[in-house]
């Protein structure tokens, strides 16, 4: 086999989901001329509530990512280097303050302004670019369970737009399991947390009551998440049919479908395009067809996504016949347990949701779910993205590296990369280990030594 | 040669050297638990009223060896130097391990103990960051009730009343001992350098605050006032959960600098505030929790009526400071997020600074000194000419 032949075979309905994420972005670039309020928000999905409520809504991460995707982030990284965040900070955040800082030099509050002026860097002509064309906010939310920079970062947003703004944030305790009885969506700890989030987004509806001036329509929340449980429901039977061998879709395709589910407004369009999803793997398995052409290895991604880097490396571990077929991003992240979910009061299934972020976990409960995932998928390996700048998902990477290793037989490699800053990715690294791994898997397999056995 | 049993010069080997104290302290108090608890803001005194001696884990300033395995290379010094201490056995001495700060970084360093010391139990009771939430005083109290509880059921007997009035009472006095010494400092006398203070802090996160509070008494009774010399005032800054190296205090003030005030962690942070001594001790305690991040603002909280650039902004004019150096753990994000707030609030002031941005292992000592006096000399071209 031809070692630089592309046998990635990424689906093609993803490609309607970049177009209605391509409008989502236009519609909010151009949402202040229709009147709308904007809110900027952090961490889990709070966008059926800001859709509810009649606000224009823009997700930080989303940002980051969506310039990093494009190739795009480097106005705003060095608008926020120039600033003086350092570039060992959570590139997510430094690279949407950069946007602060390029929007607010937009408005003529000249925190950078015109070329030369302040700055031998960043002048007009970079700042036009997409990142500077996100529009300012009106207020501030924070919904960040998991890292703590997350809380942090919209507490410097609030500073950077020099106090002015309204912020409110949600808090969500850690998921540590301190008592005998905890464990994954189970336990009193799980249920008062639960509860406790709950009752801050109901603080959250009379917030935003107090800033739009309006009341709060719960039948539109209540309608919206109809249709998210139930985009999320067709994500989910999706992702199980990727337990086919060989797989007819890959965690490449998935990375494609985060930002739909994460923050498109909750209707039709949303339904149809996961059915789409589905449908299409569906039609993928009754004929035959795979994600990745001659299917050798099956992988497991552990780390968010290096966006920079999405189209290369599902080339790159095609090229080895390596299916990526699951990971913690995906199958752990992104309402992804919808049966929470109770559409007609949907407030208490969506706190659930945001403590299950994939970072809001101790590694106990990592544990479980990596090797659950690993067993179901089958997985022959796993690679660890050990993302710079996210201490929250590196944390307990190299314990679950051991714990998988120990208790299912499965080696590991890890690789460093970013989730929005290139200079961080490592090609060499990543190629060397990726093939010494396999070629290790080779290695047991000619020997006949399945997984389970060579654990015990 | 200094006089090794000297009260300064014990409450220093304690300081260096925990473990000794840990012993000697099971042996004088045999069945009684010690606790590590992880910094910055675990309430010691509700441990320290279950009868058990809570210490707070210090850097150990050893290098990283079987931690490298256990946590990323870019999680700061402090936590891979805990992880390190739990692979190869330095945590062995503590019956249990206590946290209430949510820094990711921290929480991933408890993961490591729980994972490679599953018989030592590690609680993790997360103290509300959002500090200006209208519910946050309500959940803190919360919290501090369950570490009582917790207290409770570690050590089989209920944490009293009387015992965390007790125990209040006791910190708030070595508190006030040490925090007078600060002042003193702030307002002209260089009697104690940064390096003996640093010690001093350091000690009395280790040792029972009685006797700590009695050695520092007798230290300070030897001591006389000393008039600051004509060095470069200097306000140093941050290092908020663990303390800076000894050797980079010394090279600071052998580059023609002073220190007149901090607010670091092994500083004047750490003893910042008081618990209130009347009323319920449980709700006294947690409005400790929320008033230290007035007194002194960390960028580890979120609040937004109060700024820690005006903070130091303050603090400069009051110690007559004439710059200030940020030092700034490697990889530590709060301090990383909030560095140009402060650069822009002292700049604004017309305040000389310099950012050291320190490492684990290793001191670029050349590196750092050419950068402190750099700095003095551009404080001393500030200085008014004598006519």
């Amino acid at each position: 086999m031809d070692a630089t032949q592309d046998r990635s075979n990424r689906l093609s309905v993803t490609r309607a989901g970049g177009q209605l994420i391509t409008d989502y972005w236009e519609d909010l670039f151009t949402a202040r001329e229709r009147g709308q309020q904007i809110v900027w928000y952090n961490g889990g999905a709070l966008n059926p509530i800001f859709q509810a409520a009649g606000l224009a809504w823009c997700h930080g991460e989303a940002f980051a990512a969506r310039l990093a995707a494009q190739r795009l982030e480097g106005p705003a990284q060095l608008a926020g280097a120039e600033y003086g965040y350092n570039a060992e900070l959570c590139s997510y955040a430094r690279t949407h303050l950069g946007c602060s800082v390029l929007t607010l030099g937009n408005q003529g509050q000249a925190l950078q302004g015109t070329e030369g002026e302040h700055t031998g860097v960043v002048g007009i002509n970079d700042s036009q670019q997409l990142a500077a064309r996100l529009p300012s906010p009106d207020f501030f939310v924070n919904n960040y369970a998991g890292c703590s920079t997350g809380q942090q970062w919209d507490g410097i947003s609030f500073r950077v737009f020099g106090k002015q703004l309204p912020i409110f944030g949600i808090s969500h305790p850690f998921l540590w399991g301190n008592k005998p009885d905890a464990g994954y969506l189970r336990g009193e700890e799980w249920e008062s947390a639960s509860r406790y989030v709950a009752g801050q987004l109901r603080e959250l509806v009379s917030f935003l009551e107090a800033q739009t001036g309006r009341p709060f329509d719960y039948d539109a929340l209540s309608e919206a998440m109809t249709y998210i449980k139930r985009a999320a429901e067709l994500r989910r039977e999706g992702l199980d049919l990727c337990k086919a061998k060989p797989a007819p879709a890959t965690f490449w395709d998935w990375i494609a479908c985060v930002a739909p589910i994460n923050f498109l407004p909750g209707d039709q369009g949303l339904v149809d395009y996961f059915a789409g999803v589905r449908d299409e793997i569906a039609g993928r398995l009754a004929a035959g067809v795979s994600g990745v052409r001659d299917e050798k290895y099956r992988l497991y991604f552990d780390g968010i996504m290096n966006w920079n880097k999405l189209g290369f490396l599902s080339r790159k571990f095609a090229e080895h016949g390596a299916a990526v077929l699951c990971g913690r991003y995906i199958h752990n992240a992104f309402w992804q347990e919808p049966q929470l979910i109770d559409t007609a009061d949907p407030l208490l299934g969506m706190a659930k949701h945001y403590l299950l972020c994939p970072t809001n976990h101790g590694a106990k409960t990592l544990d479980y779910l990596t090797l659950r995932d690993c067993r179901e998928y089958d997985v022959d390996g796993i690679v660890f993205h050990s993302t710079r700048t996210c201490r929250a998902f590196t944390g307990p990477q190299r314990l679950l590296a051991r714990s998988a290793q120990d208790k299912l037989g499965i080696p590991s490699i890890f690789f460093e990369g970013d989730v929005a800053d290139a200079s961080f990715y490592k090609e060499e690294i990543l190629e060397s280990r990726l093939a010494a791994m396999l070629e290790a898997i080779d290695v047991r397999r000619s020997r006949g030594v399945p997984l389970a056995a060579a654990v015990s | 040669m200094p006089d090794a049993t000297a009260p300064l010069a014990r409450l220093g080997q304690v300081a260096r050297d925990p473990r000794g104290y840990i012993e000697r302290w099971r042996s004088a108090h045999p069945g009684r638990p010690v606790v590590g608890v992880l910094p910055i803001n675990f309430p010691r005194e509700i441990a320290y009223a279950a009868g058990t001696l809570p210490v707070v884990v210090q850097d150990d300033q050893q290098p990283v060896t079987e931690g490298r395995s256990l946590l990323a290379e870019f999680y700061c010094g402090y936590t891979r130097n805990l992880a390190d201490q739990a692979a190869t056995g330095r945590l062995d001495g503590y019956d249990a391990l206590f946290l209430a700060d949510h820094c990711i970084q921290l929480i991933g360093a408890a993961d490591v103990v729980r994972a490679v010391l599953p018989d030592t139990p590690v609680f993790f009771g997360m103290l509300i960051s959002s500090m200006s939430d209208t519910w946050a005083p309500g959940k803190i109290t919360e919290m501090m009730g369950e570490f009582r509880a917790e207290f409770g059921s570690f050590t089989g007997h209920p944490v009293t009343g009387e015992a965390l009035a007790a125990s209040i009472r006791a910190h708030n006095r070595d508190r006030q001992l040490i925090r007078g010494l600060f002042d003193e400092r702030s307002s002209g006398n260089a009697a104690f350098t940064p390096g003996q203070l640093q010690d001093i802090v350091g000690a009395s996160m280790i040792m029972d605050p009685v006797e700590h509070h009695a050695l520092l008494a007798e230290a300070v009774s030897a001591v006389r006032d000393a008039p600051r010399d004509d060095r470069v005032r200097v306000h140093l800054s941050a290092h908020l959960c663990h303390a800076p190296r000894r050797e980079l205090l010394d090279l600071i003030e052998d580059s023609g600098v002073i220190v007149v005030d901090d607010d670091l962690f092994h500083g004047r942070r750490y003893v910042s505030t008081d618990v209130d001594e009347t009323g319920d001790p449980i709700e006294a305690i947690a409005r400790w929790y929320a008033q230290r991040n007035v007194n002194i603002p960390c960028p580890t909280r979120v609040q937004q009526d109060v700024d820690w650039d005006a903070y130091l902004v303050g603090a400069v004019r009051s110690s007559g400071a004439e710059a200030v150096i940020h030092l700034l753990p490697k990889f530590c994000e709060p301090h990383m997020l909030y560095y140009p707030e402060l650069r822009k609030g002292l700049d604004a002031a017309g305040i000389p600074q310099l950012l050291l941005e320190t490492e684990h292992e290793g001191l670029p000592a050349e590196s750092f000194r050419t950068r402190v006096e750099a700095l003095v000399e551009r404080v001393r071209r500030k200085r008014p000419v004598p006519a």
